[in-house]
């Protein structure tokens, strides 16, 4: 299988200091790759040069083997769908006003959505499970609601690539991981390649076959690989300089934060290997 | 079934609209201090004696109301783009420096004492027509190399430039002689005449052909109400847009302006209207706005006209009474919205 994403000697800074420096990576098709790293790592930045809203310094991104830069704007629309952290528009437009937008990129000049469009645009609504209010204003749903018919719509837009930034931020545990399941659903049912970014290096181990963990400046050091070869005790601490304890569920190891106030748990084997400063 | 616009049910409804117009300027154009009779219009312009009534009704009303509704309709369709453009809710064709630009224009045309003609279009029409499209060029030039955050700085330089712009008005109005004054201030409070057929045409055609344009453009202004991000995610070149539509709006408010002075509320009032009965969607939010704009301007300029008897007020005045407690309200009910939020 090729690949559907290849990025080579990327570089990009806002000023002269560069946040993301010589980055390369190769994505198969159909994974769910995360994106993780401290504040200020240049993930967002990263997601917004992989959607060519801004462009690289230096190196270059292939999406489906041709570089970003020779595809017009509609073109790649059909190409990657964004999801980005949640907001409430100006205008009180309504869940399927908002989902049928993601037609755009395929819609003639006037812009009238014809038959297969509302197909595209009702079976997104089922799968995201946001049909039952599909005829009420975005502004009266919860956080929760709102992140769903954010990826309907990028469902909708029927592309290969699903982008998103923290899609779970706001959001209560069970939604969490219902976001989670419905994107893993997605890669396996529809064969989507998923790209999030996320904080939540639990959830990523769960459900990320791929994780990208940058360092930001000044190193912009980077590791990617399989979720389980890019987390440990010594590269969360080392990236993120907060000390985890390892837990282990199911063959897996997740990592617990510790601050100086958690007492000592029995039930967790804590990693006693303190690393050197 | 998924519910959404088709463009079917869009005809439909622009028909209706249409249709309940026109009864409107029928009914409107027979209201007047002199009463006249359908039926004796009907007659045509009569062979011997003339008849008196088709004069009023097609040298005198027609004219008059086809002019309100061709303002009335680009002044809406204008507010429309400019609060989709903006993200702003409470944008008006006003709000970039065309008013001001315009008025400027006006008022140095009638100190000048200018006399020529321009395509049968007076002084004062041709100025305020080009000081309203070199002000909003000036802004939009301003505020695109101000910075990356375009929205706030073209805000900035249209609140600047109108600023400036009236504190010269203000200064040549000072020094101008009392005779002059009187014009200008009746057409900077916004005022509709009877204009000729010709200039009717020409200016129905500008403003038609900027609104068909707002209108084929009108799906990727639903997208940027979002955002340029979230726009240019769906695949929407979101500088021409922009720029497309920045341009159209200017072009058809600049007409309007230069043929019947500044007529405020229109342009913020209508485009609410309309998205509070017919929803957001600006595929039909644009024509249905042109349509209902120009209803309430024929409706504005029946009462100027015929509510002190001979006495004639300026539309704007009605308008900005009818505006302005609306405005208000609207304030009231955007900024609890915002306190909701917090």
């Amino acid at each position: 299988m090729s690949n559907i994403v290849n990025v080579k000697n990327l570089t990009f800074g806002y000023n002269t200091q560069p946040i993301l420096k010589d980055l390369a990576f190769e994505l198969p098709r159909a994974r769910f790759m995360a994106i993780a790293g401290p504040n200020g790592a240049g993930k967002t930045t990263l997601l917004n040069l992989l959607c060519a809203l801004l462009r690289p310094k230096a190196g270059s991104i292939e999406i489906d083997k041709k570089n970003i830069k020779s595809y017009p704007a509609r073109k790649l629309a059909q190409k990657i769908a964004v999801v980005r952290q949640e907001f409430v528009p100006v205008f009180d437009f309504t869940v399927t006003e908002v989902v049928s937008m993601a037609r755009s990129p395929y819609l003639g000049t006037f812009g009238f959505e014809g038959k297969t469009d509302r197909q595209f645009v009702q079976e997104a609504l089922k799968l995201t499970d946001t049909a039952q209010f599909a005829s009420r204003p975005l502004a009266e749903l919860s956080g929760g609601e709102r992140q769903r018919v954010f990826i309907a719509r990028a469902l909708a837009q029927n592309t290969p690539i699903l982008l998103l930034d923290e899609p779970t931020t706001f959001l209560d545990l069970k939604h969490q991981v219902d976001i989670f399941d419905l994107l893993k659903q997605l890669q396996l049912e529809k064969n989507k390649t998923i790209i999030a970014i996320t904080h939540d290096i639990n959830l990523t181990i769960q459900y990320a076959d791929i994780a990208l963990l940058l360092q930001g400046p000044p190193s912009c050091d980077y590791q990617y690989g399989g979720t389980t070869d890019v987390f440990s005790t010594e590269q969360i601490e080392r990236v993120f300089k907060a000390k985890t304890a390892e837990v282990s569920i199911g063959g897996k190891n997740f990592y617990l934060p510790l601050g100086k106030f958690t007492g000592d748990n029995q039930h967790i084997t804590r990693n006693l290997t303190e690393p050197q400063q | 079934m998924v519910e959404t616009l088709t463009v079917k049910k869009l005809t439909g409804k622009i028909l209706i609209c249409l249709a309940a117009l026109a009864v409107l300027m029928c009914i409107c154009a027979l209201v007047g201090t002199q009463s006249i009779s359908l039926s004796k219009v009907m007659q045509g312009p009569g062979q011997t004696d003339p008849n008196i009534d088709y004069q009023i009704f097609v040298g005198v009303r027609l004219p008059r109301l086809i002019l309100a509704a061709l303002v009335g309709a680009a002044l809406a369709c204008a507010g429309v783009t400019l609060q989709a453009i903006l993200r702003n809710p409470l944008a008006d064709p006003y709000i970039l420096g065309i008013s001001s630009g315009a008025g400027l224009g006006a008022i140095i045309a009638v100190i000048a004492g200018l006399s020529w003609t321009f395509l049968g279009g007076s002084p004062l029409t041709v100025c305020a027509f080009l000081g309203a499209l070199a002000t909003v060029w000036l802004v939009w030039c301003v505020g695109t190399i101000a910075g990356k955050h375009r929205v706030t700085s073209l805000l900035l330089a249209g609140v600047v430039v109108n600023a400036f712009f009236s504190a010269v008005i203000m200064f040549l109005t000072s020094i101008a002689k009392s005779s002059q004054i009187r014009w200008t201030v009746f057409w900077l409070m916004g005022n509709i005449t009877e204009k000729p057929w010709h200039i009717l045409c020409v200016s129905a055609i500008c403003i038609l052909a900027g609104i068909i344009g707002l209108f084929a453009i009108s799906h990727r202004l639903n997208l940027l109400t979002f955002g340029d991000a979230e726009a240019r995610g769906l695949g929407v070149d979101t500088k021409k847009t922009t720029l497309l539509a920045f341009t159209f709006a200017a072009f058809i408010t600049a007409v309007a302006v230069s043929l019947s002075g500044l007529i405020g509320f229109v342009g913020l009032i209508i485009p609410h209207t309309v998205r509070l009965l017919f929803g957001p969607d600006h595929r039909q939010l644009i024509p249905l706005s042109a349509i209902i704009g120009s209803a309430f301007l024929v409706v504005a300029d029946t009462l100027a006209r015929t509510i002190f008897g001979q006495e004639q007020l300026p539309v704007g005045v009605i308008t900005a009474i009818a505006g302005g407690p609306f405005f208000l309200i609207l304030l009231a009910k955007y900024s609890r919205k915002v306190s909701w939020l917090k």
